[in-house]
Order: C-alpha cells, then sequence, then structure tokens
C-alpha cells in the first residue's frame, strides 16, 4: 500500500523541498496555538496531502518556536528522540506504518529511499549521534544542507538513467561525494575551454579509482587552487568542481594569491615554474582529498544528513532549529549578525517581512552613480555629457552653431544599449537626479507615434503631443521657472520597441531631437537594430556591457549580507554566471531564493537556475559545446534537443566537423583505441543517418522526421563521444571548428561549374562526346599533361604552338586551361604548372590572343563583343556549324532552333544596336584580309537559308554579324537581368 | 586531337570492339522503326560511340552536326514556377540531354521538357523519317519520380520519338523503364580486344609497340578503352620510343586515393581519421564523382586486406554507398565508411597480434 504513497510523498517532498519547507520557517511568524493538535488529528485521514504538508510546516515552526524558548539550555541530545517522537505522531509525514523510534524510522526511510544503497543508511543510523554531538558544540548549519542535496542526489540518479553509463560505474556509489561530483557543474564544463586549451592531455591513469572524499562545504572557504597537469584519478572538472563544491576557488593561472598548486605530477610547465617562484604550496590529489577528508569528523554529520531520505528532512527541522539559536547564542560574534536576521528570531523576521513590501531589485537599487556595478565609464560619460548638455546647447547658442556642429562628442541626445537588467535605465536616472535635472520617463507603455500636428485634445491628450509640448517648451522652463524646475531630461525608455501603434515614432523622436531644448536620453536593447539606423546618427552612442561577474558577485553579496543570507562568493558568483549579466534577474532569484532558505550553497544555485535559467541565445558553438562537452552525458534529452534545435542547420554540421576530436569518456580505459574507433564508426554512421533524414525532410517535406533528424545527426553522435576535446592537428586551437562542409561544398559546386563551362566547349568542338563525368575522371589528367608537358620540354615557340593548337581543337580557352589545372591540384602534390617558366606562359597568353581573330570559333561565348566587358559567360547558345560542311546546309530548322529563336529575339533592345555596329566592323575587317571563319548562324526565321559563313559570301558578312551580335548581347543582357 | 576521339569509330561497320552489336544494331536501325534502346555497360566500353554510330547511320552525317545549348526553361511545378538550367547537345534529327543534371529536381525535366520535346514532331519534309530521337544520359542517376514519369512518356509519344537511353548500371533504371526498351548490355572490352584496338591506333600513328607494353596498358586500363587509349597516348606524351619497362602514370586522383588507402591501413585512429577527411574532401573539390571515390578506394583497400576481413569490408562498402545515394553529403558516407573500416581492421589488428 505505501509503496505509492512513498512514492508521492516522496515526489511532494521534493517538490516542495526546494521550494517550500524551507520557507515555513520564514513565513510562520506567528503560528497558531491550535495548529498543533490539528494534524494529529488528521492523521488517520490521509487524504489531503497539500493541508497536511502546510500544517506540518506550521507546526513545525510552531515547534521551532517552542523550542527556541527553552532549548537554549536544554540539552540537545536529550531531546532529539523525543522531539522525533512527538513529531512523528503529530506530524505524521509519510508513513503511518513507520514505528515512532528513531532506528525505525531510519530503516523505513531506507526502504523509501532506492538510491541510498545500504552503507549508506548505516551511515545516516550513525550520523544522527554524531549531529548530536555536534550540535553540542553548537554547529548550526546541520539543516540548511539537507534539502538541497538531495535534490541533488535525486537528480543525479535521473541522469544516471537518462543514460549515461559513463562514470557511476568506476566511482562506486558508496558515498554520497561519488554521486554527487559527477553531478556537479552541470552543463559548465563544457563551454568553458578555457584551461582545455593546452593541447593533448592524457587520461587521468587511475581514472575512478578512488573514492572522492566529502567534507563540509566551507572547509576550503577562502582557498584558491590552480589545476595543472594530469591528475591522478580525476578529470580536470571533476576537481575544479570538487573544489568549488567545497568552497574554494580555481583559477586559471597561478598568481600571489593561489594558496595550492594541485598537481599530481611536476611537468615543470610555466604554472609550476610560477608557482616555485611564488612559493605557493604544491598539493597533490591525495592532499586534496585529505584537506577535504579532514574537514569531516566534524562537519560530516550534516552531510551525512542529507543522505537520508527527503520524509527526514521535515523531521529534522524542528530539532535543528533550537541548534541554530543555540549558535547563535554560543558563536554570535563569528557567525555575523545576518544569519540572527534570517534564522533566528521571529521577531526579527516580522521587520523583514515589513519591509520586503518592496522587492529587492528596488530596495537594493543603486542609488547614486558610482553604485551601479560596471560600466563606470559609460555613467561618467553620460553624466558629463548631462552635465555639459546646458552649455553646449543652450548658453553656447548665441555663439554660433559652427562650433556645436564641429564638436563630435556633443551630441544632443544621448543613446544607451545594452542587454536588459544591466542598468541603462537605472543610471540614466541615477545620473540625471545627481544633477538635479527631473526625469520625464517615457516608455513603451506610453504611446510614441507620430505627433499630431494639430493638437485637437489639447496638451496632455496625447502622450506624443506632450513629447512634443515638452521638447519645445524646455526653454520655457529653462528660462522662466529656473527657480522652480531648473531642469528637465526626457528619458525614452525602449525605443526599439516602437512598433505598430508607434508609427512614425523614429521619425518624430529624431525631428524631437533637432529641436530639443532639453536632453534626451534614449535606450534601447539592440544599437544595431534595423529601426534605429536613422537614430544612431543623431545620438552619443554608449554601450553598456555586462559586468563581470566577480562585479556581481560582490554586489550580490552586499545584497545577501543585508538581508542576512547566508551565502558565498563562489556561489553568487555562479548566480551571476548563470543570469548571463543581468543584475535585476540576479537579485531576483536571489530574493526567491531567500525564500526557502537561509544559507545559500553552490549547488543550490546551480540546481535553481538549472530550469529558471536566463534564456539566452544559444550559438552553434555553444551547443556543440555542450553536447559534446565532458558534461555533455548529464544533459537530460530535453536539453539536448534544445540545444541541437538551436540551430538545426548549423549545430549538426559542427558536430560532424568536431566529433572526431573528442576523447570519448564512455571508452574508459582504452589502451588502444579500439573502443574509441568503434564509438567513432557508429557515431558516423549516425550522422549519415541524419544526411539521409535531411534528405527526406527537405526534398519530400516530411517535417514530421526532424526530431529523428537532430536525435541522430547530433544528439546519438554527441552521446556516444563527448568527453575532452584534444587537437588532432598541429597547432591547431582546442575550440570548435566551423563545420567545413559547407566552404568545401560551394568550392565544389564553384569547381563543378568551371568543369560544366570546359566540358561545353568541349562539347562545342564536336570532337568530344563523353559527359562531365568522365571528362574529369578519365580525360583530365592526360589532357593537363598535353597542355603542360610540352611547355616543360620543347623549346619555346614550338611548345606554344602545339599547345594553342590543341587548345584550338578542343576549342578550349583560356578559363579552361585554368580549370583544368586548377582541378589537378592535390594538396600534397606538387603543383601541376611548377616547372613552367613565366615566360613561357606569358608567350601561351599572347599566341593564344593573337590567334583568337584566326580561330573557328564555336562557342558564342568565346567571342569577345567590343563594348562589353566581359565575354557573356558560356550560358549562350553555343552554336557551330563546321566550314566543309556549310554547303550542305539543311532547311528547317530544328524544333531547338525555333525555341531558342524565341527565346533570343524577343531580346533585342534598341541598347545593342551601337555594339551591333562595332561588331560588323570587327568582323568585316578580318574577313576582307584572311576569310574570317566565324560561323553564324542566322536566326531569320522567314529565310532559312540565310546561313551562310562569312568566309563564302563576304557580301553577305553584315547580315549574319548582325544576327549574331543581337543574339549574344541579346542573352547577354539577359543574363545580366 | 587525342587519339580516344580520333579513332573513335564513326560508323558502325567500323567497329573493332564491338563489332557484333553493331551488326544487330545496324539491322535493327535499317528496317526502318527502331524500338526504344537501353545501352549499359561499364564506362568506357563504347555505349556512346555505339549511339553516335547509330545516329548516323539513322540520319546519315546530318547527326553529327549538332549545336549545344544552354537554356534556361520555365517550368510550372504546381504553385511556383522553377527555373531549369539544361544544356542540350541537338542537330536536326535529333537532341541529347542529361537529365541528372538538375539535381532532385530531374522530375520536371522529364515530366516538362522531355514531353515538350517529345511531343513536337519533326518537320520532316521529305518524309525519309518518320521520327526523331531524343538521347538521355545518365538514366541511372535519375530519381525514381522522374523513371516513373519517364514511363508514360516513352509510350504515348513513341509514334514521333525514340528514346535511347545510356548508362551504367541497368540494375538503377526501374523495371518498367527497362521493360519498355530493346537493352543492350555493353560490355567492357576485354584485354585482348584493347590489344587489338591499341594495336590499330599504333599502325596508324606509325609507333614501334615493344612486346607486352600495349597488354600492361591494357591491365592498368581496368579494361576501359577510353582510359586505355588515353594512357597510350600519355606514355607517347611521357616517352617515346616506349621501352617494354616504361612506366604507365597512374590518374592523378587514382595515385591520391592510393595515398588515401595506405593511409588509412597504417594507422587507424582520429587524427589519421581526420586527415583522411581532409584528403577526401580534396577529391570531392576537384570534382571526382564520391561514388567513383568510393570504388576506387575500396579496390585500393582489398589489395592490402587480409583475405578473411575482404568480404565484411565490401559488406560495408556496399551498404555506405546506398546510403550515400540516399543522402545528400557524400562525405558524411565516405567518412562513415572510413571510421566503420578502422574500427574493423583495428580491431582485427589487435586480435590478430595483440
Amino acid at each position: 500500500m505505501s509503496d505509492i504513497r512513498k512514492w508521492f510523498m516522496k515526489s511532494h517532498d521534493k517538490n516542495n523541498g526546494s521550494g517550500s519547507v524551507k520557507p515555513a520557517k520564514p513565513t510562520s511568524t506567528d503560528p497558531p496555538p491550535s495548529q498543533k493538535p490539528l494534524p494529529t488529528a488528521s492523521k488517520p485521514e490521509k487524504s489531503a496531502q497539500g493541508g497536511q504538508e502546510s500544517s506540518g510546516r506550521r507546526k513545525t515552526s510552531k515547534y521551532f518556536a517552542g523550542d527556541a524558548s527553552k532549548g537554549k539550555d536544554e540539552k540537545e541530545v536529550e531531546k532529539t528522540p523525543a522531539k522525533r517522537k512527538s513529531q512523528k505522531s503529530s506530524e505524521e509525514i509519510h508513513d503511518d506504518v513507520k514505528p515512532p523510534s528513531a532506528k525505525k524510522l531510519h530503516k523505513g526511510e531506507e526502504d523509501d529511499d532506492d538510491f541510498v544503497p545500504p552503507s549508506a543508511s548505516k551511515k545516516s543510523v550513525e550520523a544522527t549521534p554524531a549531529k548530536k554531538l555536534k550540535s553540542g558544540t553548537g554547529r548550526g548549519i546541520v539543516k540548511k544542507s539537507v534539502e538541497p542535496d538531495e535534490n541533488d542526489d535525486d537528480d543525479d540518479v535521473n541522469d544516471e538513467v537518462a543514460g549515461t553509463p559513463v562514470k557511476a560505474g568506476g566511482r562506486g556509489r558508496g558515498g554520497r561525494g561519488s554521486a554527487a561530483a559527477p553531478a556537479a557543474g552541470r552543463g559548465r564544463g563544457g563551454g568553458r575551454g578555457g584551461f582545455m586549451n593546452f593541447g593533448e592531455r592524457k587520461d587521468p591513469p587511475h581514472k575512478g579509482e578512488k573514492e572522492v572524499p566529502e567534507g563540509a562545504p566551507t572547509c576550503l572557504t577562502g582557498l584558491t587552487f590552480v589545476i595543472s597537469g594530469t591528475l591522478d584519478s580525476l578529470e580536470r572538472e571533476e576537481a575544479e568542481d570538487l573544489i568549488k563544491r567545497h568552497g574554494g576557488r580555481v583559477t586559471g593561472s597561478v598568481s600571489k594569491k593561489t594558496n595550492y598548486l594541485l598537481a599530481d605530477e611536476d611537468i615543470g610547465g610555466r604554472k609550476s615554474e610560477k608557482a616555485k617562484e611564488l612559493g605557493t604550496t604544491f598539493i597533490n590529489e591525495d592532499g586534496l582529498f585529505d584537506m577535504i577528508r579532514k574537514s569531516r569528523p566534524t562537519k560530516t554529520p550534516p552531510n551525512e544528513e542529507s543522505k537520508k531520505s527527503v520524509d527526514k528532512v521535515a523531521a529534522l527541522q524542528p530539532k535543528a532549529s533550537p541548534s541554530k539559536v543555540e549558535t547563535v547564542d554560543s558563536r554570535a560574534n563569528k557567525a555575523a549578525p545576518k544569519r540572527v536576521v534570517s534564522n533566528a528570531s521571529p521577531v526579527k523576521r516580522k521587520g523583514t517581512t515589513g519591509s520586503d513590501s518592496l522587492t529587492w531589485t528596488e530596495k537594493y537599487k543603486p542609488k547614486v552613480p558610482n553604485d551601479i556595478i560596471g560600466n563606470q565609464s559609460i555613467v561618467k560619460q553620460l553624466h558629463d555629457w548631462l552635465l555639459h548638455w546646458n552649455e553646449h546647447f543652450l548658453h553656447t547658442d548665441p555663439k554660433g552653431k559652427g562650433k556645436k556642429q564641429s564638436d563630435s562628442g556633443s551630441k544632443k541626445a544621448v543613446l544607451l544599449s545594452g542587454t536588459p537588467g544591466i542598468g541603462k535605465s537605472t543610471s540614466a536616472k541615477l545620473v540625471s537626479q545627481m544633477l538635479g535635472f527631473q526625469a520625464i520617463e517615457v516608455n513603451a507603455s506610453d504611446t510614441r507615434g507620430k505627433a499630431d500636428a494639430k493638437i485637437v485634445k489639447g496638451i496632455g491628450g496625447s502622450r506624443a503631443n506632450s513629447i512634443k509640448e515638452l521638447v519645445s517648451s524646455g526653454s520655457l522652463n529653462v528660462k522662466m521657472d529656473l527657480s522652480k524646475q531648473p531642469k528637465t531630461v526626457l528619458i525614452m525608455d525602449e525605443v526599439d520597441g516602437m512598433s505598430a501603434g508607434d508609427r512614425g515614432g523614429v521619425a518624430d523622436l529624431i525631428a524631437s531631437i533637432k529641436i530639443s531644448k532639453i536632453p534626451i536620453i534614449c535606450i534601447c536593447n539592440d544599437r544595431y537594430s534595423q529601426k534605429l539606423k536613422s537614430l544612431v546618427n543623431y545620438c552619443l552612442l554608449l554601450n553598456y556591457r555586462k559586468p563581470t561577474k566577480q562585479q556581481m558577485g560582490k554586489r550580490l553579496m552586499q545584497v545577501a549580507n543585508a538581508e542576512g543570507i547566508q551565502v558565498n562568493e563562489i556561489a553568487l558568483e555562479e548566480l551571476a554566471e548563470r543570469v548571463n549579466g543581468d543584475m535585476r534577474m540576479a537579485i531576483n532569484q536571489l530574493q526567491y531564493m531567500s525564500l526557502s532558505m537561509s544559507a545559500i550553497k553552490y549547488d543550490d544555485v546551480r540546481q535553481r537556475l538549472l530550469s529558471s535559467a536566463k534564456d539566452e541565445d544559444i550559438s552553434p558553438f555553444v551547443a556543440v559545446d555542450k553536447l559534446l562537452g565532458f558534461n555533455g552525458g548529464k544533459l537530460r534529452m530535453d536539453e539536448r534537443i534544445d540545444l541541437s534545435m538551436s540551430d538545426a542547420d548549423l549545430v549538426p554540421l559542427l558536430i560532424q566537423e568536431n566529433y572526431l576530436n573528442f576523447r570519448p569518456s564512455s571508452a574508459g580505459k582504452d589502451d588502444n583505441g579500439v573502443k574509441r574507433m568503434n564509438l567513432i564508426a557508429r557515431a558516423a554512421e549516425s550522422i549519415g543517418n541524419g544526411d539521409i533524414i535531411n534528405v527526406q525532410i527537405r526534398r519530400y517535406r516530411q517535417w514530421q522526421l526532424s526530431p529523428s533528424g537532430c536525435l541522430s545527426s547530433c544528439i546519438i553522435p554527441a552521446a556516444l563521444l563527448h568527453g575532452q576535446r584534444e587537437i588532432l592537428a598541429q597547432g591547431e586551437r582546442n575550440f570548435n571548428r566551423f563545420g567545413g562542409w559547407l566552404g568545401k561544398n560551394s568550392t565544389m559546386g564553384k569547381n563543378l561549374r568551371l568543369l560544366e563551362d570546359a566540358h561545353v566547349h568541349l562539347l562545342a568542338s564536336r570532337e568530344f562526346i563523353s559527359n562531365r563525368e568522365t571528362l574529369r575522371v578519365d580525360y583530365l589528367s592526360h589532357m593537363l599533361r598535353q597542355l603542360t608537358d610540352p611547355l616543360r620540354v620543347l623549346p619555346k615557340d614550338e611548345a606554344v604552338q602545339k599547345v594553342v593548337e590543341f587548345m584550338d581543337t578542343y576549342s578550349i580557352s583560356q578559363e579552361d586551361f585554368d580549370t583544368i589545372v586548377e582541378l589537378s591540384k592535390f594538396q600534397g602534390h606538387p603543383n601541376p604548372l611548377d616547372g613552367i617558366q613565366p615566360a613561357i606562359k606569358a608567350a601561351l597568353t599572347k599566341a593564344y590572343k593573337l590567334g583568337s581573330s584566326l580561330r573557328v570559333v564555336r562557342a558564342a561565348d568565346m567571342i569577345t563583343l567590343p563594348g562589353i566587358k566581359k565575354a557573356p559567360k558560356k550560358r549562350i547558345a553555343a552554336i557551330l556549324e563546321p566550314v566543309d560542311d556549310a554547303l550542305a546546309e539543311e532547311n528547317g530548322d530544328t524544333l531547338a532552333e525555333s525555341e531558342e529563336e524565341n527565346s533570343s529575339d524577343t531580346e533585342d533592345t534598341d541598347g545593342v544596336d551601337t555594339v551591333e555596329k562595332k561588331l560588323q566592323l570587327d568582323l568585316l575587317s578580318p574577313s576582307s584580309k584572311s576569310g574570317i571563319q566565324v560561323q553564324l548562324n542566322s536566326k531569320n526565321s522567314g529565310s532559312s537559308s540565310a546561313k551562310k559563313t562569312a568566309a563564302s559570301k563576304p557580301k553577305k558578312a553584315p547580315e549574319p554579324a548582325e544576327n549574331k551580335g543581337s543574339r549574344g548581347s541579346g542573352s547577354a543582357s539577359k543574363r545580366k537581368r | 586531337m587525342l587519339w580516344v576521339d580520333k579513332y573513335r569509330p564513326k560508323t558502325l561497320d567500323k567497329m573493332i570492339v564491338h563489332d557484333d552489336i553493331a551488326q544487330h544494331l545496324k539491322k535493327l536501325v535499317t528496317e526502318q522503326d527502331c524500338p526504344h534502346l537501353l545501352f549499359y555497360g561499364p564506362s568506357g566500353s563504347g555505349k556512346k560511340t555505339l549511339i553516335m554510330a547509330v545516329l548516323r547511320q539513322m540520319y546519315g552525317a546530318s547527326a553529327e552536326k549538332v549545336k549545344i545549348e544552354n537554356k534556361t526553361w520555365k517550368v510550372d511545378a504546381g504553385s511556383r514556377t522553377l527555373d531549369l538550367e539544361l544544356t542540350t547537345l541537338s542537330s536536326t534529327n535529333h537532341v541529347e540531354i542529361n537529365p541528372s543534371e538538375a539535381g532532385f529536381q530531374d522530375r520536371y525535366v522529364v515530366q516538362e521538357i522531355i514531353k515538350e520535346m517529345a511531343k513536337n514532331r519533326p518537320i520532316d519534309a521529305k518524309g525519309k523519317k518518320g521520327y526523331k530521337v531524343l538521347v538521355l544520359n545518365e538514366v541511372d542517376k535519375l530519381s525514381r519520380e522522374a523513371q516513373h514519369s519517364l514511363r508514360r512518356t516513352m509510350e504515348k509519344y513513341s509514334a514521333s520519338c525514340r528514346l535511347i537511353l545510356c548508362c551504367n548500371s541497368s540494375s538503377k533504371v526501374t523495371e518498367a523503364v527497362r521493360s519498355r526498351c530493346l537493352n543492350v548490355r555493353i560490355n567492357a572490352p576485354t584485354e585482348e580486344q584493347i590489344v587489338k584496338v591499341l594495336e590499330f591506333i599504333g599502325k596508324k600513328e606509325n609507333l614501334q609497340l615493344p612486346p607486352g607494353f600495349a597488354a600492361r596498358i591494357a591491365v592498368q586500363s581496368n579494361r576501359s578503352l577510353r582510359r586505355a587509349v588515353l594512357l597510350f597516348e600519355t606514355c607517347r606524351v611521357q616517352q617515346y620510343p616506349f621501352t617494354s619497362i616504361q612506366a604507365i602514370p597512374p590518374m592523378d586522383w587514382e595515385q591520391y586515393v592510393s595515398e588515401i588507402a595506405s593511409d588509412i591501413m597504417q594507422e587507424q585512429s582520429p587524427k589519421r581519421l581526420f586527415m583522411v577527411r581532409g584528403k577526401l574532401y580534396e577529391l570531392l573539390i576537384n570534382c571526382i564523382p564520391p561514388e567513383i571515390i568510393l570504388k576506387r578506394l575500396l579496390s585500393e583497400l582489398l589489395k592490402k586486406l587480409d583475405a578473411e576481413l575482404k568480404h565484411e569490408v565490401c559488406h560495408w562498402a556496399a551498404y555506405y554507398e546506398h546510403r550515400m545515394r540516399l543522402g545528400q553529403k557524400a562525405i558524411f558516407h565516405i567518412e562513415a565508411f572510413v571510421a566503420k573500416f578502422m574500427s574493423i581492421y583495428k580491431a582485427f589488428l589487435i586480435a590478430t597480434f595483440g
């Protein structure tokens, strides 16, 4: 019976666990005394879970209050069992089956908790006394650590279920740390390649063979580590995570602040040299483990506690709270007053709640410009601009406008841009406030359309008009109301949000800026937005940058201190990183978290923000980093799909480009690389599947296949191969390359086109009947020989003549020559043109050019038409009539000809005339001399017999030439279109 | 002019290699009415030469007076209009096109353009021939849809139009199309036949052929007559008089493929695979068709492979070749084949030598 219920309860608890169980204490500041009996009564009827939960919680707090009053002098040890019992009976958390004894309780929990192996639960049993001892000594954070860890564990298991056989195996699940360590830093490690930038690094020799210890979350606080080289059993990421988890800080390079250099082997790199120079302590992995373990005897209990199942949590609360109060009493000096504020007395708490009506974002809004995080120089600029505005634009007016224009620094308006939540509006307001301007803010919630020229409704009627009014009457303010209302500044917020409703808004704004007599501050998110293109010319552009996480962390720390939240710097920096520079969001998150807990740890932040992390544009690179990264296996399936769908075209290409670079962590110890090769083969096949599916999607519009496509082109390869990146080629940077396929494909397309051009010319020579493929595969290398070998071996003139002859036979143009050479170049092979003297090349070009007037023209695009810069590319009909067959003209046009006629004759345009004339001349002159052999195909449909060669009937030459010209240029113009 | 083209037989009577087929075709054509023809056989066996000779037999010398055009066709494809660019090679009586050039839009080429061409009866003043001929190249590269559209055209307009289809592999032509044609298989010439042709050319060119030299070229040519003649001429350019031990230069790309093959055999690692990828790209960029790369790569690998693996490797090559046809990005599939091969071979090496 109880199984399902247990599960239900657990999930319920879990849901609440992070969010609402803990809030219980702060929220219920005034527990109604009558609450106590209520749960007891409700015990039999198990129906109303929620109510029960809440009532339990209330009662908890009631206990808390009660305990708090008497608990101070009472021995904690004695209290625990009793309390638990009472709690048991009264509260009835989940299990009515559970006997009200502490031991049994544990037993029950053990049943409950699938994740905790027996050893762990045993530990938890032992843990209880330990904790008592400890709480006797006045260590107070006991309970706080419970919930998040629990979540952590749950999550890990989920992850493992979700299909990462990766780490769990080697490490064993004995200790909590084992499960937790890999979980740590989900989704990060991969994203930052910073320290992975060192070329190839070997696997840790004893990967996964040591048990990772765990200690108090604060045992490394204040210590800074640098990791160097390969560690004995931990991957870099794991080590980093372990340190962070325990409150330490990991930096990339050694500095004076560095406390320890974590290295198992002295590889003598720059880090170790620097460390020796600075006298930094070296520590190896075991040393680190010892440090953490040392903290354990005293600090373990809180962690062990976490091993206990969720239901325990609720049970612990009443007990834990007195200890905390005790803490406050015994070590108030040490434990910082803030804790008192947040944890202890209901009275204090009440006070806080009272003032809490303000959200923290309002409450901790910067009061002076110097409070603004980051961007100080921008704020300064803004300040200066505003300060000198009047001088520039009002008082200097009499001096003439010339100066104003020339001074580029002084625009009449300023445009602040930057991502949301980094203090643009705030700084605008603060600065104007500081300088004594009265700020009038207009934002997207006001209509800001083009002002109606005729003010019908009166001044206040339309907002837009009021802006106008305001702007133009600025002088009024300045001159007349100088005493009352000295200066005004208009803040136009969210100018890039001007849209449908604000027709002509930007134009109007610009107009306003031009006539404005008051400063205008415009604020937008995206300065490069199309809408603002015209506006930026009139504004001084100030671009806000995201504050660094350190800056944010510092500020958040101030807020946390003021609110009395126990939190370490690392956690806040993590928070800052998570929100992607959005200070407002960070504070909101902080406030939200403070509702449920008074001590916030690294893990909490990570857990919390996993789900509510700020949406940001995922670049394909980031997506691939995460998917293939070290922690790629930890991602949930929906996350993976999100990542790979972030750009469904590019991500697969990037994956394909980079998957070889990753040393799959799933291969484990792989001496000879067989496993890895195997995985690569599987991944490659899967990528191939993705390609096939993609064809189905695009060609047959089977869009329902797109999830499968993304699965096989991104997720499966990433799942198989995610791990640490290594470089494959010498000198490569250890970052994901951009997909090479796009570039190669376009080069291939270009070459195919060139080849096709050459192919058409060859076909036009009528000596050649094969298709393009054959041309490339069989002919090309031989042709190259025919074209280049003579140039190398024969004397210059002879060679040139021979090559030109060959080119003429096949009507190969110079471009085709280049194409043939280009297509025969292979990387690592000598250039086919090597060994040919430049002089000979030049001679060849000259000879070819010289011969061009005597040449039988076989392809229309090889005729250079005067007046047209470049001969129209081959896409024109190539006509040819063999010289000797000229008389054997068949009457009657072919179908194709007549069709072509239609297409080309209609193209006759006036502009062609001049060209024709020139062409005529051009054709006439040589024809008289040498009997030009240009074969022209008359297009006069009326007289198909007009097909005469210029040579045979020189008199008629103009006519076909004209036709020729019209066709040539006609199609040329067609191409241009 | 290259010897391949210079000594290409122009008429059916002059055929050296497939003279029996030539005689049959001649009879067929002279009986005034010839069916649709499907020529298939490996490249370099003389399909195209035969087709040209058949056309000449049909229409006389005018069949050789071809002009080449590159035209844009506007095709109505459902809701939108497509612009298709197609090169046609036409004389008064025949049109030769390569419909697979249009890529995946080949369906429209068949449905619209070919139908259009087939529909129009030739203007025939003398009433000599009642039909014209459409030569379609590379029919095996046509998509299934295009081939399906083709069969109706073949029946409906057979009064005024004959199709001559040409392809390498008849298995990639649908049954329906095949059954509507007279199938003519053109075998690759045997090595003896190639030697015969080479000797013929040698005589015409007044060359001294050392004994066994022609045979070596024949072996090297892989039974492709075209390649044999080209190689022959290459050797002539390279060195004359011939010596019997003269090296026969390989094709540039073939040499490159065999380099890739030895790279693969030397080392099986991601690093090497990455390098191979670069080289494969190089081949593709130089317009070598991916099928040919894969085929060549396989045969190069097989040369060096232990017998027990050959079967498996061939299987995978066929598998990936098929997938390559289904897909679009050839490199992915070739790379997958290489990866598969490396994986198999590496496992084999370790199992055998530890």
